[in-house]
């Protein structure tokens, strides 16, 4: 283990190190840091022995800037905002990995975070080395985030310490936050197919208030239930953030006699309510990263039962919709934001 | 009493050995620490990774308490709410511990957690809550007050009809395009930003006495904002971000004040819990109310007692256990929308 002060002739020591195995410890603008070549995978091994921590847990990059981000991640618009708004800065952003990182870096649903330290020292040490090295704190796994030296080096064994083999000492850091993390990959757009829905202009109406909306989904209630214990009633919910999925998902439970409050289920993935011998089963797909998640959610198992169901963002998981167009009915409802404040555009249609 | 507590009640795997209010470890695991917390998340991934992780987590909570399970208590799990199939793997885990050991269990509702978590390692005392006290939970999955009448004695005075605050949070900063979930990132920028250059609505503005949170239509407001001022530079992302905050806030103040002014027991102290009551900006706000009213404002001492954790379970049960309120290891079950 050798400690050099930041200063002359550190850019060079360092990127030897890491172009040999090395794990080295180093300085940002929020803590220190501890890297490793994150294309060489001797050397991310060597680092999950430093951090004890079992492997399964991806580590974020550091990268010099957003070209060599691209060589490695696929930026999607947002991705590029957020590069051009914040980065050099305490930010770690989440995008889809191209797989050219050593194994045990992306996350096992292949995603990839990075960051570009506003670390001058840092930023030089990558683009010397000409690939990412990892940017994880350089505590052991669950303790104190490291400000100085000192706090690393009290929390390690000494087998932890024999697998440092360079420190940039730059004395007691500033006190800021670790760096956010922010997932882009959300916004990629849903290729899925929403298969042949025919939205007729007869199945069109104008809402003009929350109230409104309410009421339509009691109407296209009215149209569907008579299919009530025969099969289960889908109702698959398109429209942007604040079309008013969930007020329409309010006039369904009310329309079946449910009064429980119905609130929006992003963050829960499904609620149900319950009111006697009608249930309904509320989702939100906004969050799910994949079209088959909703079989661990359970959707198989509703359609068998026969239950009513209703889907927001319903566009994200078509496909798996989709296999059960046979056995249950599924009712497509889109919803546009229209020309004043409160207005929208609500069409219906099913599979013809 | 020492206990050890469980949550997976969403994406991370929590455990934590407490004594009475102290904390003596508290183990996070995150899906994917580097994930974005309630980001996009994949439910069999999810139920997949509690099961992996959890033995690991526990032993690490209990190493770094320096403890083993002979010198624990009871054993305390989170039933809900929370995402199904995620809190199973919690409750198995719970009573497998708990007929092994022979240790007592313990079941906590998340919410009364989170309710609990600002008299963690002392900070406050449970003598210094004044009665009626008033419960503030706010975060990415709720926004709820209630009525604190002891501790254990709970009754919801307004909670939210659509978006949970954080949620709305995070799906504001999602317009302005930058990632999700973005509410870290909104209360820097709003820092940064002028409130006045824009102005929202603020929901149900003139109407607090119906005693709701509601973010639907502030939501829809600022989509349509948004658009309006695309493309978009720094300046308008800055003041978009500390126009919708304030808002947000002011909604969520106002009710609460509303609440306390039409009260006949008014209130003597505020329990604030949850992901959001990190913000520094809506904690200036809070305390301001609390001298408004008199009343004092309690919030945990840390971040790692603001998000998700265990070790605020561990404290709710240690008051569960005063009471004798334990759990019979064949009804203890998942409760998904549990209330309180």
């Amino acid at each position: 283990m050798l400690t050099i002060k930041a200063g002359e002739n550190v850019i060079k020591k360092a990127v030897g190190v890491l172009k040999s195995g090395g794990l080295v410890i180093y300085p940002t603008e929020t803590l220190y840091g501890v890297g490793v070549d994150a294309t060489n995978p001797k050397a991310v091994k060597k680092l999950s022995e430093y951090k004890n921590r079992p492997l399964g847990k991806p580590y974020s990059i550091a990268v010099s800037d957003i070209k060599m981000a691209e060589e490695y991640a696929g930026l999607n618009e947002t991705a590029k905002n957020l590069y051009k708004e914040f980065l050099p800065g305490p930010l770690t952003i989440i995008s889809k990995g191209k797989h050219k990182v050593s194994p045990g870096i992306e996350s096992e649903d292949e995603t990839i975070g990075i960051r570009i330290p506003d670390y001058k020292l840092v930023t030089d040490i990558v683009k010397e080395l000409g690939r990412p090295i990892t940017s994880t704190s350089a505590n052991a796994s669950y303790k104190k985030p490291p400000y100085k030296i000192n706090d690393i080096l009290e929390n390690l064994s000494q087998k932890q310490k024999d697998l440092i083999d360079l420190i940039i000492d730059a004395g007691a850091l500033p006190k800021n936050d670790p760096s956010t993390v922010v997932d882009t990959t959300l916004d990629d757009p849903v290729t899925l197919r929403r298969g042949e829905i025919k939205f007729s202009e007869n199945n069109q109406v104008l809402s003009r208030s929350e109230e409104n909306t309410q009421n339509v989904a009691k109407e296209i209630w009215q149209k569907y239930e008579g299919h009530i214990g025969k099969r289960a009633i889908v109702f698959a919910l398109e429209g942007e953030m604040g079309a008013g999925k969930t007020q329409f998902t309010k006039g369904l439970a009310r329309a079946m006699g449910i009064m429980e409050l119905v609130t929006s289920p992003t963050f829960a993935l499904e609620n149900e309510y319950r009111e006697g011998k009608n249930e309904l089963f509320h989702f939100d797909a906004w969050r799910l990263e994949k079209s088959d998640e909703m079989v661990a959610l359970g959707f198989p198992d509703l359609i068998r039962n026969k239950s009513i169901v209703s889907i927001e963002w319903a566009e994200r998981v078509a496909d798996t919709i989709h296999e059960f167009d046979d056995e249950a009915i599924v009712i497509w409802i889109k919803i546009e934001l229209g020309k004043n404040e409160n207005e929208r555009l609500i069409s219906w249609g099913v599979k013809q | 009493m020492k206990i050890l507590a469980i949550d997976t009640s969403c994406d991370e795997t929590a455990t934590a050995v407490t004594e009475n209010t102290k904390i003596l470890s508290n183990t996070v695991w995150s899906q994917a620490s580097l994930h974005a917390k309630f980001g996009g998340v994949m439910p069999s991934l999810a139920q997949r990774m509690h099961e992996e992780h959890i033995d690991w987590v526990i032993n690490r909570a209990m190493t770094n308490a320096k403890c083993q399970m002979i010198n624990i208590d009871c054993i305390a799990v989170t039933v809900g709410p929370g995402l199904s199939i995620a809190l199973g793997v919690g409750i198995a885990k719970a009573k497998e511990l708990s007929k092994k050991y022979n240790k007592k269990l313990i079941a906590v509702n998340h919410l009364e957690g989170h309710i609990l978590s600002s008299l963690a390692n002392n900070k406050y005392s449970a003598g210094d809550i004044k009665y009626p006290a008033l419960g503030l939970v706010i975060s990415g999955g709720n926004t709820l007050l209630i009525k604190i009448n002891k501790i254990g004695e709970y009754q919801t005075l307004a909670q939210t009809t659509d978006d949970a605050l954080g949620e709305a949070l995070d799906k504001s900063t999602r317009m302005l395009g930058l990632g999700y979930p973005g509410g870290a990132i909104l209360e820097k920028l709003a820092r940064g930003g002028d409130k006045n250059v824009y102005s929202l609505p603020i929901p149900i503005s003139g109407q607090e006495s119906r005693k709701i949170f509601t973010y639907s239509g502030l939501k829809t407001a600022m989509n349509r904002l948004v658009e309006s001022e695309k493309p978009l530079t720094k300046e308008k992302i800055y003041n978009l971000a500390a126009s919708f905050q304030d808002t947000a806030f002011t909604h969520l103040t106002r009710v609460i004040s509303y609440v306390i002014r039409n009260s006949e027991y008014g209130a003597g102290s505020l329990l604030v819990g949850g992901g959001v009551s990190a913000n520094i900006e809506l904690r200036k706000r809070l305390r301001k109310l609390g001298k408004q009213f008199n009343m004092k404002v309690l919030f945990p001492y840390s971040k790692k007692l603001t998000g998700d954790n265990a070790a605020m379970i561990g404290i709710a049960a240690f008051f569960k256990a005063q009471r004798g309120e334990f759990a019979e290891i064949g009804k203890i079950d998942r409760d998904p929308r549990a209330k309180l």
